[in-house]
């Protein structure tokens, strides 16, 4: 097929040349026109070269209504209109002017190589996959040895990581036990929200539960902020899920590297918005969700049942939310669901690996002096949950958002090691999730004064010179550098993500161009801000990285010393709790102290732990008055 | 019926530019726009005054989580 390229311009013809380019390498011929000719000229070398198909190009966005007008009475004045195919372009030409004016088609920017490709050859599927590409779940962790490289280090972990299970080892809490109740009763839900509704809440899961939940089950009450989701509206949700299922076409944020994934954190209050939500961020090209639950969720024993929403921010975990948001999801979509900080965290971890998240999180020492719960509560709780994660097959990331209370990062990073070391001794796979932040150890310091980029530099590659662990910062990137300001937030998103792509991390997570907002709850549109600006970002380096200055490897050093003097005060405590408790991991001059939530709920263990309650099963559909 | 506006996820966003000589003219502007097109309930989220007026961007939540959505209305 000889085709024929036309610039109707004065001299933009680089479009032109590119596609000549590109459709020779196909094997086409193509003639392409000098710059600045009439549109008699365009068909007079059609007649003379024997042309197939033309396409005319108009950079210029002024007048190409009437320009191509004319281009088409001229052409058929000529006898060629009709009889050679014939298709514009241009920055102002859409594929509904072209059709409107009679042309084959038009193409506007951005039009990939296959979608002209595939108009040639009248083949729509040469082009389906940049028109309609398909997005396969990856297989997340990617691979690490999880090694602890520095022989110091490793032995000051495994000895912090023997403390650990030795002190766990005859005790249990009541987080625990709920957590073994249910799991016992799920072989009996067949993945029914309905027949988990109808589950017994049986006095021996009751027994362990806080006098709110026991109202929740027995008087049908729940916390003012809280109300049942009819079921008029969970229908209603299910179709605007499926019309966005049926018009979803993934985008691939990376350019030209498969990492970072880019995780898009949840959590409005409200399973159906946060749906909403997680089909804008897949559509507009995120690999990944978190779910975050409301904050006194944590700090309250058992959870709740049934389709709730929290006019909070945080969205209840309860089986059927979980299932909501596990529907709405696309199936290359990886989907996290925070366990970590509270007295839920075992029962959230079976949930979530239940219902096939793909991911949870748990950090004792987070959880513990920073998250609100007792230090001994959640090592116990920590331990087990870190177990369900291992059979269920969850790999768990370990937050670090002491550091937004000042704990500086070496303390953090060294707890971090510890759930580390901790999760591969049981079997799970750990994630490392430092923060990248202006918190406040930093801005004190003035670490950052002359830019983000070297103390962040030096923290990740910390971390990358002590252990090979998977590393995924988050939560969100930049935290604490983004103003109210949409174009601020978004660029300063977009320049993280681009130094992650550098620092060569797994994944990174972002919020929405709301970040710095708290006056009012994320929004949709702020989603896609933080996503374009990240696409954009990887766009721009591509495979170029960013170069911090020789102070990163000086405070890099700074901070590998400070882990492991952390690491060996802890072992110097009686115990990790009693570590804990001492503040060696954060103390109240970096703005962190003990938990008080589970106080005294630890017991030790003197029967074993029931695995499966005899209790008559009792309905208990829960309504919220 | 189904409205253009029942459509809206959450909130409508409009960002533009108001001259005027202080902030608090500018948050003055800001608000009497709003309430001209029927937006009474709104929040700025930022506003940066200099030189000639405000870049601004001004929010009116049509959807909060926990609400009943318009655009779950059949």
């Amino acid at each position: 097929m000889k085709i024929l390229l036309a610039p109707l311009d004065p001299v933009h013809d680089a479009g032109l040349k590119l596609i000549k380019r590109k459709l020779e390498a196909l094997g086409y011929q193509c003639v392409l026109l000098p710059p600045d000719i009439t549109v008699e000229e365009i068909g007079e070398a059609a007649i003379a070269e024997k042309i197939d198909m033309i396409f005319v190009g108009r950079t210029v966005g002024y007048g190409v209504e009437q320009l191509f007008r004319r281009v088409r009475t001229v052409l058929t004045a000529q006898g060629i209109f009709g009889k050679v195919r014939v298709a514009i372009g241009g920055m102002a030409v859409t594929n509904e002017l072209a059709q409107s004016l009679g042309f084959e088609a038009g193409y506007g920017p951005h039009t990939r190589i296959e979608e002209i490709h595939a108009l040639i050859e009248k083949n729509p599927e040469l082009a389906r996959h940049v028109t309609h590409p398909i997005k396969n779940k990856p297989k997340f962790p990617f691979p690490h040895s999880n090694e602890v490289k520095d022989s110091t280090t490793r032995k000051l972990l495994n000895e912090i990581v023997d403390g650990i299970l030795d002190w766990t080892s005859n005790k249990t809490s009541p987080g625990v036990v709920r957590a073994h109740i249910t799991e016992s009763q799920l072989q009996y839900v067949h993945g029914s929200v309905e027949n988990y509704t109808a589950l017994p809440f049986t006095k021996d899961y009751l027994a362990q539960c806080d006098e709110n939940i026991v109202d929740f089950f027995q008087r049908n009450t729940c916390p003012s902020s809280v109300r049942q989701i009819t079921q008029k509206e969970i229908d209603a949700y299910h179709r605007r899920i499926d019309i966005a299922k049926k018009n979803f076409h993934p985008r691939v944020l990376q350019h030209g590297r498969t990492k970072p994934l880019v995780f898009v954190q949840y959590g409005t209050g409200c399973p159906m918005m946060d749906g909403m939500h997680i089909k804008v961020a897949e559509s507009w090209g995120a690999d990944g969700v978190l779910h975050f639950d409301p904050a006194w969720g944590a700090r309250t024993e058992g959870l709740m049942d049934g389709f709730l929403t929290n006019a909070e921010d945080g969205t209840p975990v309860t089986y059927a939310n979980l299932s909501l948001i596990k529907r709405s999801l696309d199936k290359a979509t990886l989907w996290t669901v925070r366990a970590h900080r509270g007295l839920n965290t075992p029962e959230i971890a079976v949930l979530s690996g239940f219902l096939g998240a793909d991911m949870t999180k748990i950090n004792i020492v987070y959880g513990s002096i920073c998250g609100g719960t007792d230090p001994a509560r959640l090592t116990v709780d920590g331990v087990d949950a870190i177990r369900i994660a291992q059979r269920y097959n969850m790999p768990f990331d370990i937050p670090t958002n002491e550091e937004l209370a000042g704990v500086p990062p070496h303390k953090a990073f060294a707890g971090m090691l510890v759930m580390a070391a901790l999760g591969k001794r049981l079997g799970a796979t750990p994630i490392l999730k430092p923060l990248l932040c202006h918190g406040p150890y930093i801005m004190v310091n003035e670490l950052m004064e002359q830019n983000y980029v070297d103390y962040n530099f030096a923290k990740i590659r910390a971390l990358q010179a002590i252990a090979d662990f998977p590393i995924w910062p988050g939560e969100p990137i930049g935290f604490m550098t983004h103003t109210e300001e949409k174009e601020q937030s978004a660029a300063t998103t977009a320049l993280h993500a681009a130094m992650c792509s550098t620092l060569g991390v797994d994944a990174i997570t972002t919020a929405s161009t709301d970040e710095a907002f708290s006056r009012g709850s994320i929004t949709a549109d702020g989603r896609v801000g933080a996503l374009r600006s990240i696409e954009e970002a990887f766009r721009f380096f591509g495979q170029t990285d960013i170069t911090p200055t020789a102070k990163a490897d000086e405070w890099r050093d700074e901070i590998i010393s400070g882990i492991n003097q952390v690491l060996k005060n802890a072992t110097e405590a009686p115990s990790f709790v009693d570590a804990l408790y001492q503040g060696v991991f954060g103390d109240k001059a970096d703005g962190v102290y003990p938990g008080r939530a589970g106080k005294n709920s630890v017991q030790e263990i003197k029967v074993p732990i029931a695995r499966r309650t005899e209790n008559p099963r009792r309905h208990a559909l829960a309504r919220c008055k | 019926m189904t409205t253009a506006r029942d459509t809206i996820v959450d909130a409508l966003d409009i960002e533009s530019f108001v001259l005027c000589e202080s902030e608090a003219e500018a948050k003055e502007l800001v608000g009497k726009l709003m309430q001209s097109l029927g937006l009474a309930r709104h929040v700025i989220v930022s506003l940066d005054f200099n030189g000639p007026g405000a870049h601004f961007r001004v929010r009116a939540y049509m959807n909060k989580p926990g609400d009943t959505y318009t655009w779950l209305k059949e």
